[in-house]
């Protein structure tokens, strides 16, 4: 909304400079753009929040103004007579939808002569950014800009039938606006017709072949009240908003539509000449229905923290147009005015009462009193997986949550159901919530090594998107049809063990082990051969985590990168990743830490050469080694993995294993270390079939 | 005959080396050390030359093992001559080749939160102080919790699709959508718990903005709410002054514009004066009584305040980037600054 400073002077006589009235303003809750010199005038650009429309008229910021400067307000009061044949005579106004036009009123006025505006309203509509079209259309501008009530000008001759019919389009119609386009229209939208066709779109704008020409003589001067979802519904659907739409969308004030109707005609009869019809057409009921509401006198303190007494807070109700109807013990009625539909209730008049005596008086050393507050094990996971990673080199990227189809096309680990689609998209093609974020992640990668990054390797936390399938857990959730897995992604430049051991250092941050569930911990995690498009054959796992007494559920999943996604974005491999669900892992670092004591007895190291298929996993003779040793055994490390079919035999492989034994009741002496080998050994040649070699 | 037994001079050696080895740990300046190397090892009168003399009287067959000896005792007494120049000099008693101390030091890379996370963790660090819990919630949400409860009527522009992501997936009869705000947190934890209540819901939230280097259709926001019997704006104003204070240092002055926002009455727009110019931060309000009626409470029993941040606003004025596109484009050379 731009502002005329000489414009509000015609209302209220302000002395102070432009600065401090829009300083005044800006403290009263209309934020201030800029101001610009125009000649004489300044155009003062503000910001008008949706609850205000009697700000989007100089008339309503004039009323603000004298408020706040205590000085009185002049509002003209036109009363144009009319002359000769009735205008009823001359137009008859019939509504059809009243749920979308409640009133519509009316003015004819004949014999006027269509030319240039003069100097003064040219002036003003340019200041405040208005083309002038001719008298006519323009004194329908100006009295919209001066109290925020739009209204319309027809051309009485091109009206087919001497009939307005205000109704729903018919879905389908066609209409052309004024700007000469035509627009195919829905019944969503309110039209002014004719006996005919479509004359005007309620609200928003005129009809082509119905507007103001040279050659009109005798108006029709519409002023009436548009629903603003009709409204809104055309100028958003046509992509067709103009100042009209812009108000009536808002709620223009009730009390308006028969002042701008009046103050238009006596304008156009003053600069255009003619003469106006007797009476006014009218059709509908005028919704105006101002809201009464309590105010008790304790209530402002209440809610603003600092007192403003009864006597101030009535001053300031009735300067802005609030009418007391009653006075109690303890409380008072008032009445809205009419162009404040925004206050219906006890807080709008406190918020009112704070607005004008400033915030400045509430005080800002009010202490509130301590409580504790805990992060939550979800927080201090995130936390905790991000340290791991920072230390470990990763930067953190934030990637769209909403792709484009290529980022869907992979599978995700999480659901098989197709991704949620949204509308309109997020950017530029990207209307699919992601299931995953891998594909964003290797996106991001491959952009920021494009772009000559020293690396990229970077991980995500973030939140995926996955239709439910299943029954929900019983959680926040319950009822959602959507399930949002909180993921950390990673990519990294190397093959499948070292997203492993990422992996591992990660779930080992929140307290997860691999391998067994061990004696005094509820959960570990085991690692599964796995097949998605997401990474090469034979090089991925699923991470399945076991828990005491709960089924075992996938948590994770990694491996290194599928060929075809690396050439998709460019990239050099290996590159491999791992994502994990934070959302079924958080529970371990809730659990309770308590401290194993460090053995104070010597520790005995021990290799052993284990001739095992090639086919038996590593998995199976950690366990086989875990399970003959038990506690004694601190550290298992795999040393050497070979194969020689000389040496080994055909479909052989060496194992060599490095174990750190230690007991924590006394030094282990070689007799006991060498009984604990040989039950390893043991062991393992009944689980694997492995021999000493 | 020998004039000097082999006895004779290694017991001689023996004691030279104590004494060098006594002289040189007890000597507290250089002068001292000067002194003992003198005194030892002096070209002309030291002690050792004196010893290196007697050498000349030994028996041949001697004299091979008393050489030896001799010069392992000057090796060891100019060993301790070094050490003890190195410890008055500061250094270590061992000697070791010295390096080019100018080359580079072997690379560490370290990783770096992003400046938006680092942004929440700070502003959820000092609500913390104050007593206020992080929270989250859902992303895809129903329009009961975006809208309704926030009192963001049917008619409300705010529910436009056109200024919304609504999605082809329902609950009952209304489209989900990604949520255009966090406050729908804040819903979420009240109608689960009772007050008193101090929380911070923070998260991504989705507009249907054309990205620009001001505005991004996916962004982060902070949103903090108290509800209490007895809460007032001047509750409102000293928190958000205590967290001004906090989050930009010094004593910061806040300053409240009204405003409107559906969910809030009454509304206004929270200045904080940053470098000598009040900076716009953010919105906040006391909860609208109509909010605190959707869930369950009683407007006439409790009050309370809600105020949001724009995380990337902030982040972006704090960290002087121009363009807050920036902060999705994973460029590595613009995460490792942070």
């Amino acid at each position: 909304m731009i502002l005329s400073r000489t414009w509000l002077a015609d209302y209220v006589h302000l002395d102070a400079p432009t600065e401090e009235i829009v300083e005044r303003l800006l403290m009263a809750g209309l934020n201030h753009e800029s101001t610009t010199a125009h000649g004489a005038d300044e155009a003062i650009e503000i910001e008008v929040t949706s609850n205000r429309p009697d700000w989007l008229g100089h008339i309503g910021v004039a009323r603000e103004l004298a408020v706040l400067f205590g000085r009185p307000l002049h509002v003209p009061d036109p009363r144009p007579a009319g002359t000769g044949p009735a205008a009823a005579e001359s137009i008859a106004i019939e509504i059809r939808s009243p749920e979308i036009c409640p009133f519509y009123c009316g003015r004819v006025i004949r014999g006027v002569r269509i030319g240039p505006s003069p100097p003064w309203l040219v002036e003003r509509l340019a200041t405040v950014g208005v083309a002038t079209v001719n008298n006519v259309v323009d004194i329908t501008n100006y009295v919209m800009l001066e109290c925020g009530q739009p209204l319309h000008a027809f051309d009485l001759e091109k009206l087919r039938g001497g009939q307005i019919v205000v109704r729903r389009a018919v879905a389908g119609e066609a209409f052309t606006a004024i700007n000469h386009k035509t627009y195919t229209l829905t019944d969503q939208m309110c039209v002014i017709a004719d006996a005919e066709r479509p004359v005007a779109l309620a609200g928003v704008m005129g009809g082509a072949d119905s507007e103001i020409s040279d050659a009109t003589t005798d108006i029709l001067l519409e002023s009436a009240q548009f629903a603003p979802l009709a409204v809104r519904a055309a100028a958003r659907g046509l992509v067709l908003a103009s100042g009209s739409s812009y108000r009536f969308e808002r709620g223009p004030d009730p009390a308006a539509v028969d002042w701008a109707s009046r103050r238009a005609v006596a304008l156009i009869v003053e600069l255009a000449g003619g003469s106006l019809a007797a009476g006014v057409v009218e059709a509908g009921a005028l919704a105006c229905s101002p809201a009464t509401m309590q105010l008790r006198d304790s209530r402002a303190a209440e809610v603003l923290g600092v007192e403003v007494p009864g006597p101030r807070q009535r001053e300031i109700l009735m300067s802005l147009g609030f009418v007391q109807e009653s006075s109690g013990a303890g409380a008072s009625r008032w009445r809205a005015p009419s162009w404040r539909r925004d206050a219906w209730r006890e807080i709008d008049l406190v918020e009112e009462i704070a607005r004008i005596e400033g915030y400045d008086r509430v005080p800002e050393d009010q202490p509130i009193a301590a409580r504790p507050v805990e992060l939550s094990s979800r927080e201090r996971a995130v936390r905790a997986v991000s340290e791991v990673l920072v230390a470990a080199g990763f930067c953190e990227a934030m990637t769209r949550s909403v792709v484009a189809e290529p980022l869907e096309k992979t599978q995700s680990p999480w659901s098989e159901a197709p991704p949620l689609v949204c509308q309109p998209a997020l950017i530029r093609g990207a209307d699919r919530l992601r299931r995953t974020l891998l594909p964003s992640l290797l996106e991001a990668r491959a952009g920021t090594l494009a772009v000559g990054a020293p690396h990229g390797e970077l991980f995500e936390i973030a939140h995926a998107y996955v239709p439910r399938t299943a029954a929900p857990p019983a959680d926040l959730l319950a009822e959602s049809p959507v399930e949002e897995p909180l993921l950390v992604s990673l990519v990294t430049a190397g093959e499948y063990l070292r997203a492993k051991g990422l992996a591992e250092a990660v779930l080992a941050r929140l307290g997860i082990g691999a391998g067994r569930l061990p004696p005094g911990g509820d959960s570990c995690v085991e690692y599964r051969p796995f097949v998605s498009d997401l990474f090469v054959a034979g090089r991925a796992a699923e991470i399945v985590l076991h828990r005491r007494e709960l089924q075992p559920a996938r948590v994770g999943v990694v491996g290194e990168i599928a060929a075809v996604l690396l050439d998709a974005h460019s990239l050099i491999g290996p590159v491999a990743a791992f994502e994990l669900r934070l959302d079924r892992l958080d529970f371990a670092i809730a659990e309770e830490r308590r401290l194993v004591r460090p053995s104070d007895f010597p520790a005995v190291e021990r290799d052993i050469n284990l001739v095992v298929d090639e086919g038996v996993p590593w998995s199976g003779i950690a366990a086989a080694i875990h399970a003959a040793a038990g506690p004694l055994v601190e550290q298992c490390t795999l040393v050497q993995v070979w194969q020689d079919a000389e040496r080994l035999g055909a479909g052989k492989k060496s194992v060599v294993v490095s174990l750190r034994l230690r007991s924590d009741s006394g030094t282990l002496s070689g007799d006991e270390a060498a009984r604990v080998i040989d039950a390893v050994v043991a062991e393992c040649g009944r689980r694997v079939g492995a021999v000493l070699r | 005959m020998a004039a000097v037994s082999l006895d004779a001079f290694l017991a001689e050696i023996e004691g030279l080396r104590a004494e060098a080895s006594a002289a040189l740990d007890a000597a507290a300046d250089e002068a001292a050390v000067e002194g003992a190397r003198v005194e030892f090892l002096g070209a002309r009168s030291g002690r050792l030359k004196s010893i290196q003399k007697m050498l000349g009287g030994l028996a041949p067959a001697d004299k091979p093992a008393a050489g030896k000896h001799f010069n392992d005792a000057k090796g060891a007494i100019t060993a301790l001559l070094t050490a003890a120049q190195a410890r008055l000099a500061g250094g270590t008693t061992t000697a070791v080749e010295a390096i080019d101390v100018t080359l580079p030091g072997e690379p560490f890379r370290f990783g770096h939160l992003h400046p938006i996370t680092q942004t929440i963790r700070r502003v959820q660090e000092i609500m913390a102080r104050l007593g206020f819990e992080s929270v989250t919630g859902p992303e895809v949400e129903d329009q009961w919790h975006n809208f309704e409860a926030l009192a963001i009527g049917t008619e409300h522009p705010a529910r436009d699709p056109l200024d919304n992501f609504y999605l082809a997936v329902a609950r009952g009869a209304d489209p989900l959508l990604l949520r255009s705000q966090t406050s729908t947190v804040q819903i979420r934890v009240m109608e689960q718990r009772k007050p008193p209540l101090r929380i911070v819901s923070l998260g991504r939230v989705y507009r249907p903005d054309t990205a620009d280097a001001t505005h991004y259709p996916m962004f982060h926001q902070v949103e903090g709410l108290l509800v209490e019997p007895g809460t007032t704006m001047a509750h409102l104003k000293s928190v958000l002054r205590f967290f001004a204070s906090s989050f930009l240092g010094g004593d910061v002055k806040v300053r409240f514009r009204p405003s409107f926002f559906p969910f809030t009455e009454p509304s206004v727009e929270v200045d904080m004066e940053w470098g000598g110019r009040w900076i716009e931060m953010g919105g906040a309000g006391m909860v609208d009584p109509a909010v605190l009626e959707a869930v369950g409470y009683d407007p006439d029993a409790v009050t309370g305040f809600a105020f949001g941040l724009g995380v990337e606003r902030i982040a972006a004025r704090r960290y002087g980037v121009a363009d807050i596109r920036d902060f999705y484009r994973n460029d590595v050379r613009f995460l490792e600054q942070f």
